[in-house]
């Protein structure tokens, strides 16, 4: 039995679903062209994650096996238009920025994942930390691709400017090809620390 | 809003996965082989239509008349997931040739994210009936496009030298961003 | 039996519970969402005329068009919010026009030029070209506004849709004349004809042949362009018009200013 901490921080680093599982890569790529817009699409994702795993582990008992899959998707889907709903509501820039990728968390492998492959087989409290390091590890991880994407891109982090006047912005890594070609970098550099570190 | 532009547009300068990140995950895992990437292409372009259609249906004909707007996600994602079911079950029973050849790849499109965006895309957009068919199987076969051409060259990277860190996904990011720069150059060309 | 009942009825539940839900999140949310709307739309007038108090929306062919009024009725100007032909896809903006008919604001909302060059269009360096320019100017690229070099699709495209809305905010909320560029030939009788228009730099002075309600011949009689320009407009325009048999045809790009000159001097001896 794995203690709470390992199931805590196996999201971030051991099974990061970005960098070590590579799942949900579609938001990860469409939204991070600054760090704020990273940060906000994580927290929603971990918002929905958090829900759907509480949720369906409380459930797991009731819902007959054969029509799990429609029932989690329909429990997801509620989250994510809760979500969306919220967003637009309160943070309408937030929202105005992540558009379609909001809505389309419910297709986002690693809610479907962690509820098919963790929740349905674990009581609440481990699917609460279950979710909570998982959707810290996605968030974290587009936070840092958002964060770079900004500082080389723009020469800002979260809208402040770090490098000053005389840095001639990247702006290559604010289009499509900036994005495919930072991940794949940074997917490199995490497999080569992540063997140095001898974490496989 | 012509037609042609958007054919041109979804296949070319507005390419679903190189240019608005859709469908990223099948790009990756399904693009080993040439051969496979034409059978889920294949499949995608028929799912993708269908999907399209039906969404456009429930969106203009149920929600919008009761209201019921905010529905669309949670019901989009139901329809499509069943949708998905049901091409499986009669493709089985009608054409097992054809069952045998896509049938591998059906329940992967479920949580395809690119047909419940062009399904969200095209009620978006506004577009009317032709519009949203044409559109949904335009941009299904910029997707299928866009899966062979990196078939082809993941064929070739596998007997290239390449560090073992960036082996698998992280080179076919990098490619997939080269793909993307050379697909930009359609951008300015037809204006929609 | 008893099992299939028993996941029809789950699924039944599970749908009902969260419908209900979503129902009632979006009555706490709705609200919310639409007086944003309502606020951000306000303020977005405010940007451009501080003094407005109350506004009429008209809807133009799917583009809205807002008048504003001050607090004691009086109109102050429009606000279209509309949209241009850009490089990357369509660009949706804010253009604010006071009533004498100058352009005293523009706002792009969305749009999907390439960073680093399209964006050009929400930066003073180009904003600026276009804020001060009045109904009566041309506001032709290339003639009374400079494109941007490197970004010369995005933002001719942004300046010819600017030239359209202001047509229609002049002609529909201003009650300006719009300069037409149209001719109806079977209303002309048949015989020569003359007309001036301004070019690039000078007047141009043309003779048009009408013959059988057709425009068969037009000879340039008098103008001071620059000459490597102007021959390069005269000889394309002519032979397009002539083909087109209407005015409605492409400028010769760089030589826009002739072009457009060839075309206001035809208009005039037909009109």
């Amino acid at each position: 039995m794995t203690t709470l901490a390992q199931e805590f921080t196996k999201g971030i680093f051991k099974e990061n679903p970005i960098f070590r599982l590579l799942l949900g890569m579609c938001p990860t790529l469409a939204v991070t062209i600054s760090a704020i817009n990273g940060l906000g699409m994580g927290i929603a994702a971990l918002f929905v994650l958090l829900g759907s795993n509480i949720v369906i582990s409380l459930l797991r008992n009731l819902i007959p096996a054969r029509v799990r899959i429609p029932a989690y998707i329909l429990i997801i889907a509620t989250f994510v238009t809760i979500v969306d709903m919220v967003l637009n509501a309160y943070t309408p820039d937030l929202h105005a920025a992540l558009g379609i990728f909001i809505p389309l968390i419910v297709v986002n492998c690693i809610i479907l994942g962690r509820a098919e492959a963790f929740a349905r087989k674990h009581d609440v409290g481990r699917s609460i930390i279950d979710a909570l390091g998982m959707g810290i590890g996605f968030a974290l991880s587009l936070t840092i691709l958002g964060i770079i994407r900004e500082l080389f891109g723009a020469g800002t982090v979260f809208g402040a400017h770090i490098l000053g006047t005389a840095f001639q912005p990247m702006a290559i890594l604010g289009t499509p090809p900036g994005a495919f070609i930072t991940l794949g970098v940074l997917l490199g550099l995490f497999n080569y620390l992540f063997k140095r570190l001898g974490i496989e | 809003m012509n037609l042609m532009a958007i054919i041109f547009v979804a296949i070319l300068a507005n390419n679903i996965v190189l240019n608005q990140f859709l469908g990223i995950c099948p790009y990756i895992g399904v693009s080993r082989r040439i051969e496979t990437s034409l059978g889920m292409g294949m499949a995608v372009i028929f799912v993708m239509t269908m999907a399209a259609i039906v969404t456009w249906i429930i969106y203009n004909v149920l929600l919008v008349p009761l209201d019921l707007i905010y529905l669309r996600t949670i019901a989009f994602i139901l329809v499509i997931a069943g949708l998905v079911q049901l091409v499986e079950t009669i493709l089985k029973k009608t054409n097992p040739t054809l069952f045998r050849a896509l049938g591998i790849y059906l329940p992967l499109i479920t949580t395809n994210c690119a047909i419940l965006g062009v399904a969200l895309l095209n009620v978006q957009a506004g577009h009317n009936i032709i519009q949203t068919i044409v559109y949904a199987i335009a941009a299904a076969i910029g997707f299928t496009i866009a899966l062979i051409v990196m078939a082809g060259i993941r064929e070739r990277l596998d007997l290239a030298n390449i560090s073992s860190m960036l082996r698998g996904a992280a080179v076919t990011l990098v490619t997939a961003g080269i793909l993307s720069l050379a697909f930009m150059g359609f951008k300015g060309i037809v204006t929609l | 039996m008893r099992d299939n009942v028993r996941m029809v009825l789950t699924l039944l539940i599970i749908g009902a519970i969260c419908g209900g839900l979503l129902s009632m999140v979006n009555g706490v949310t709705a609200p919310v969402i639409e007086a944003r709307a309502k606020a951000q739309f306000l303020e977005a007038l405010q940007g451009f005329f501080p003094a407005v108090a109350d506004s009429k929306v008209t809807d133009i062919g799917g583009e809205e068009f807002y008048t504003c009024y001050d607090g004691s009725g009086n109109l102050m100007g429009v606000v279209a919010s509309v949209t241009a032909k850009g490089y990357g896809g369509p660009i949706s903006y804010d253009l604010a026009v006071d009533k004498g008919g100058a352009i005293i604001g523009i706002r792009i909302k969305s749009h999907t030029e390439t960073p680093g060059i399209g964006d050009v269009i929400e930066k003073d360096k180009f904003q600026g070209k276009v804020i001060g320019l009045n109904f009566a100017d041309p506001i032709s690229a290339g003639v009374d506004v400079d494109t941007i070099s490197g970004a010369t699709v995005t933002t001719s495209g942004v300046i010819s849709s600017i030239r359209r809305v202001m047509n229609i905010v002049g002609e529909q909320f201003l009650g300006m004349e719009v300069e037409k560029t149209e001719v109806d030939l079977t209303t002309v009788a048949d015989g020569t004809y003359t007309g001036t228009g301004r070019g690039f730099k000078s007047d141009i002075t043309v003779e048009v042949t009408v013959s059988g309600g057709k425009i068969t011949n037009i000879v340039v009689l008098e103008q001071d362009d620059t000459p490597n320009f102007f021959n390069m407009a005269e000889g394309q325009m002519i032979e397009r018009i002539i083909n087109a048999q209407n005015l409605e045809v492409d400028m010769v790009s760089g030589a826009t200013g002739s072009s457009t000159g060839i075309i206001k001097a035809v208009f005039d001896a037909l009109k």
